[in-house]
């Protein structure tokens, strides 16, 4: 089964608390390394950030998510599990927007592991963002002109 | 691939159509999420009609993906492929 790797709006702390919960199941990890990507209120001159509002290119995500957790369970021996978890739709700052749990035999691989599926997520997932402002106003991220 | 078979095939490939998306930035300066192509016949004859519709996007950096797989070189197009103009990415 395709795990999914979007959820609409934010990463709640029941998701992850299910995520902790389900990881009992198992006993033959021994370390869990988490990363949790919150959505900052950033200041812009005069403005502040209230929200970030995430779109995705849901195929291509799911092709792209497959790919990056394949490349890292080659890399890393001692990762049995990965997953990924990243928010679509208005996030408002404070809130979670990315959820990254790798588990392993051990602590060194498991956090190593983790460390690289963000970077990965970062260079190959297709998700972009807009920054919401207090006054409603918005603005592209990696939007450089060319 | 017998000749009448390839000559078919090539009929086919003149009446593609072809399904384009556009992500981030690029939906709001086109104005257009998705939108259907017909009767294009190659690649480079979509990149142009596409680029005629939407001269704006001359000014932004994208890349180009054809089935969820980013493409480099010019592709040689199927009939139904989808074809996505992408931002750089910002997810996290």
């Amino acid at each position: 089964m395709t795990p999914d790797f979007l959820v609409n709006g934010p990463i709640t702390g029941e998701i992850i608390a299910d995520y902790i919960a389900r990881m009992e199941k198992s006993t033959e990890q021994g370390a869990h390394s988490l990363f949790l990507g919150q959505v900052r209120a950033d200041i812009k001159g005069l403005k502040r950030v209230k929200a970030i509002e995430y779109s995705a290119y849901e195929k291509m995500t799911s092709k792209e998510g497959e790919n990056i957790i394949g490349s890292l369970l080659k890399e890393f021996e001692d990762v049995k599990n990965i997953r990924i978890l990243h928010s679509t739709g208005v996030v408002m700052a404070g809130k979670i927007s990315l959820l990254v749990v790798v588990s392993a035999g051990h602590r060194h691989q498991a956090m190593a592991a983790c460390t690289r599926a963000v970077e990965l997520i970062k260079e190959r997932l297709p998700v972009w963002k807009k920054e919401i402002f207090e006054d409603n106003t918005h603005e592209w991220k990696g939007n450089e002109l060319a | 691939m017998p000749a009448e078979e390839a000559s078919k095939q090539k009929i086919q490939n003149h009446r593609m159509e072809i399904k384009v998306l556009f992500f981030g930035i690029l939906a709001e300066v086109t104005q257009t999420m998705f939108r259907h192509y017909r009767d294009v016949t190659s690649y480079e004859d979509l990149m142009h009609r596409i680029t005629d519709d939407y001269p704006e996007l001359q000014h932004y950096n994208y890349r180009v993906a054809v089935n969820f797989e980013i493409t480099d070189e010019p592709p040689v197009l199927k009939n139904k492929d989808e074809v996505a103009f992408m931002p750089p990415f910002a997810g996290g």
